[in-house]
């Protein structure tokens, strides 16, 4: 479409202001809709993949596929961990043992805490650390290290250098018998998949074991494995398949792919479906403006082209007329669509249990161009009807028709 | 010697209609020769206003010939059509039809745009052919400004534009005060005087006593073509 058109669009738009303002902002509306609607279809699962990448370890290996509380434990972990951590596509295996315990506040009261016990060997952890001193592989006497996320630290007052007391209760509702043991804060950390209420505590697999009341060298929970630089995580996954049947290794990737099949395949089916009807709305309201501005110029157009404007021009200029309605609503649409992605984001954060990190609507260029893309083809298919209106104008009976009114 | 402007032959336009066809125009031949000031007039209903489309090659007849400069336009497609009316036809409308959202100037420059003449070339034009009309002054109103007279100017200057052959003139006078009516039929005058082959429908003998030859038209049909 040549200059000429869309600037006498522009023009033919401009002349009706507030129907073209009231499109604009329904098409904004509309398109922030969609937008929002294409960032949760995938949102879940990227910032769920940036989840599981972000410690560094790309494949992961329990004793069976199952839910997390319904998972037998690894047995034999220490034995297991070496032969995979021997593997030429293995870089480091760390075992984790997860579970709860009890520690008391200033104020007397008691918390429940989610508390893992991670092996203190590795290069890598399952957290990021914030401030103070990570988990060391060595005692350097007094109680051992700890490393306990923000929310913990501000309930119970510590800092790192403080001392708190920690009562195991790791074996999935039976309590333990062991004796408190007292711990010293050496940092603080963020653990990825914690939840904005979650009060957390990090200690070493052998203090872990002592605070549950369970044999140093007993079982894991999981296996966080990084692949070999070079190798991929594919080639080690593979590895630990060979090597231990009984195992069950998945890559980030798989643990994704199978999330989207089940876990997340509501939002997106929630998603397409209201995307679908957010687009029919687009859709009606840009048909219905178009063909309202048609019926209403219908002699004008007979005018233009009884002084030579082409069918296809006019039917252009329809279409310009369109896809000008449907790109300003479309570009104010984004804005609008994060600032209402980050007002759902907070409202769904709210619910128990969804890691802090965790994000439900998440920009990716993709969903941009899928806007894009889906707002230019309502705009092409809203404007069909008007266009198939204007093409077919009889040039003289229009103008004798208006003779006659 | 040049063809006529538009010749039609054995012309008929028939409307389907629920109650049954309706012909508006009855096996018709005229000839408008090259430099004419030709007036249509007849009672409602006659046909004048179809005829006019026919020759403008805005509607096409359900039979007969139509010949604008000699060559029969019967077969030509839309795209041609609207190109042969760009070029060389000029319409002016009872209603003006001028856009509402461009200057006088605008509107004159539409048509320039659309044949593909160059900005400098229709700013120049323009503002000559507004000069000719009387409304220099007048270049950036809009439609909404200007009184019917001056719309009706405009849409004189407009139909001028891309110096068509032929200029066709639909009750140009229909929606104004008599005064301005013979001000508007005086620069159609001026318009014959200076070139331009002039077809104007109208149903004020007044008006059509002034242009040199007169097609009377009766149930589509032409009574009298007589030249004076």
């Amino acid at each position: 479409m040549s200059a000429k058109v869309w600037a006498f669009a522009l023009r033919s738009l401009a002349r009706q202001p507030g129907r073209a303002i009231l499109g604009i902002l329904g098409v904004a509306a509309v398109g922030a809709l969609l937008f929002d609607m294409l960032l949760l279809s995938r949102g879940l699962l990227v910032s769920f993949r940036a989840l599981l990448d972000s410690a560094g370890f790309d494949v992961r290996v329990m004793a069976a596929d199952a839910p997390a509380l319904a998972r037998p434990r690894i047995a034999e972990a220490e034995t297991a961990a070496a032969a995979i951590r021997a593997l030429p596509d293995v870089d480091e295996v760390a075992s984790l043992r997860l579970g709860n315990a009890i520690v008391t506040g200033p104020d007397g009261g008691t918390h429940d805490i989610f508390f893992i016990g991670a092996d203190a060997q590795t290069r890598r952890r399952p957290w990021i650390l914030l401030e103070g001193r990570d988990l060391g592989a060595s005692d350097t006497g007094g109680p051992p290290p700890l490393v306990v996320n923000r929310r913990l630290a501000t309930t119970l007052r510590l800092r790192p250098g403080s001392e708190l007391t920690l009562r195991g209760d790791c074996a999935r509702g039976v309590a333990s018998a062991a004796p408190p043991v007292r711990f010293r804060v050496a940092g603080f950390a963020a653990f990825p998949f914690d939840d904005p209420k979650a009060m957390t505590a990090a200690a070493r697999l052998a203090d872990f074991g002592r605070t549950c009341g369970l044999d140093e060298k007993s079982d894991a929970d999981l296996f966080l494995v990084a692949s070999r630089e070079g190798r991929g995580p594919e080639a080690a996954v593979r590895a630990i398949r060979a090597l231990r049947l009984d195992l069950h290794a998945f890559s980030n990737e798989e643990i994704v792919a199978r999330f989207q099949q089940v876990g997340f395949s509501y939002f997106r089916q929630i998603s397409a479906v209201l995307s679908t009807i957010t687009l029919f709305f687009g859709f009606l309201l840009i048909t219905v403006l178009l063909t309202v501005s048609v019926n209403q110029r219908f002699a004008e157009i007979a005018a233009l082209r009884a002084l030579g404007f082409t069918r296809r021009r006019v039917v252009l200029d329809v279409l310009a007329q369109a896809v000008l309605l449907v790109g300003a609503g479309g570009v104010l649409s984004l804005p609008l669509g994060l600032a209402l992605a980050r007002w759902l984001e907070s409202i769904l954060h709210a619910m128990p249990e969804i890691p802090a990190a965790m994000h439900f609507f998440a920009f990716e260029p993709r969903a941009l161009a899928t806007h894009a893309l889906l707002l230019a083809l309502t705009a092409v298919l809203a404007a069909l009807y008007p266009m198939r209106l204007v093409s077919r104008l009889p040039i003289a009976a229009t103008l004798r028709s208006e003779m006659v009114t | 010697m040049s063809p006529p402007v538009v010749e039609a032959r054995g012309v008929t336009r028939t409307f389907p209609m629920p109650a049954g066809p309706v012909v508006a125009v009855r096996d018709l031949s005229v000839t408008i020769a090259t430099g004419e000031f030709v007036s249509i007039c007849g009672p409602s209903g006659c046909g004048k206003s179809t005829l006019l489309h026919i020759l403008g090659c805005v509607d096409t007849p359900s039979s007969g010939e139509l010949l604008v400069d000699g060559r029969d336009v019967s077969t030509l497609g839309d795209a041609a059509r609207s190109a042969l009316r760009l070029s060389k036809i000029g319409f002016v409308f009872q209603r003006f039809f001028l856009l509402p959202m461009l200057t006088a100037a605008e509107n004159v420059e539409l048509p320039q745009a659309e044949a593909g003449v160059s900005r400098a070339e229709r700013r120049s034009r323009t503002s000559a052919l507004l000069d000719y009309v009387g409304l220099a002054h007048r270049t950036h109103h809009r439609p909404s400004q200007l009184s019917g007279g001056e719309a009706q100017r405009v849409a004189i200057a407009r139909a001028l534009a891309n110096r068509p052959r032929l200029l066709l003139a639909d009750e140009p006078t229909g929606e104004l005060d008599q005064a301005t009516g013979q001000q508007i039929v005086g620069l159609f005058e001026r318009v014959h005087a200076d070139g331009t082959t002039v077809v104007v429908v109208t149903h004020d003998p007044a008006i059509a006593a002034r242009t040199p030859r007169m097609l009377s038209m009766r149930d589509g049909r032409i009574e009298d073509g007589a030249s004076r």
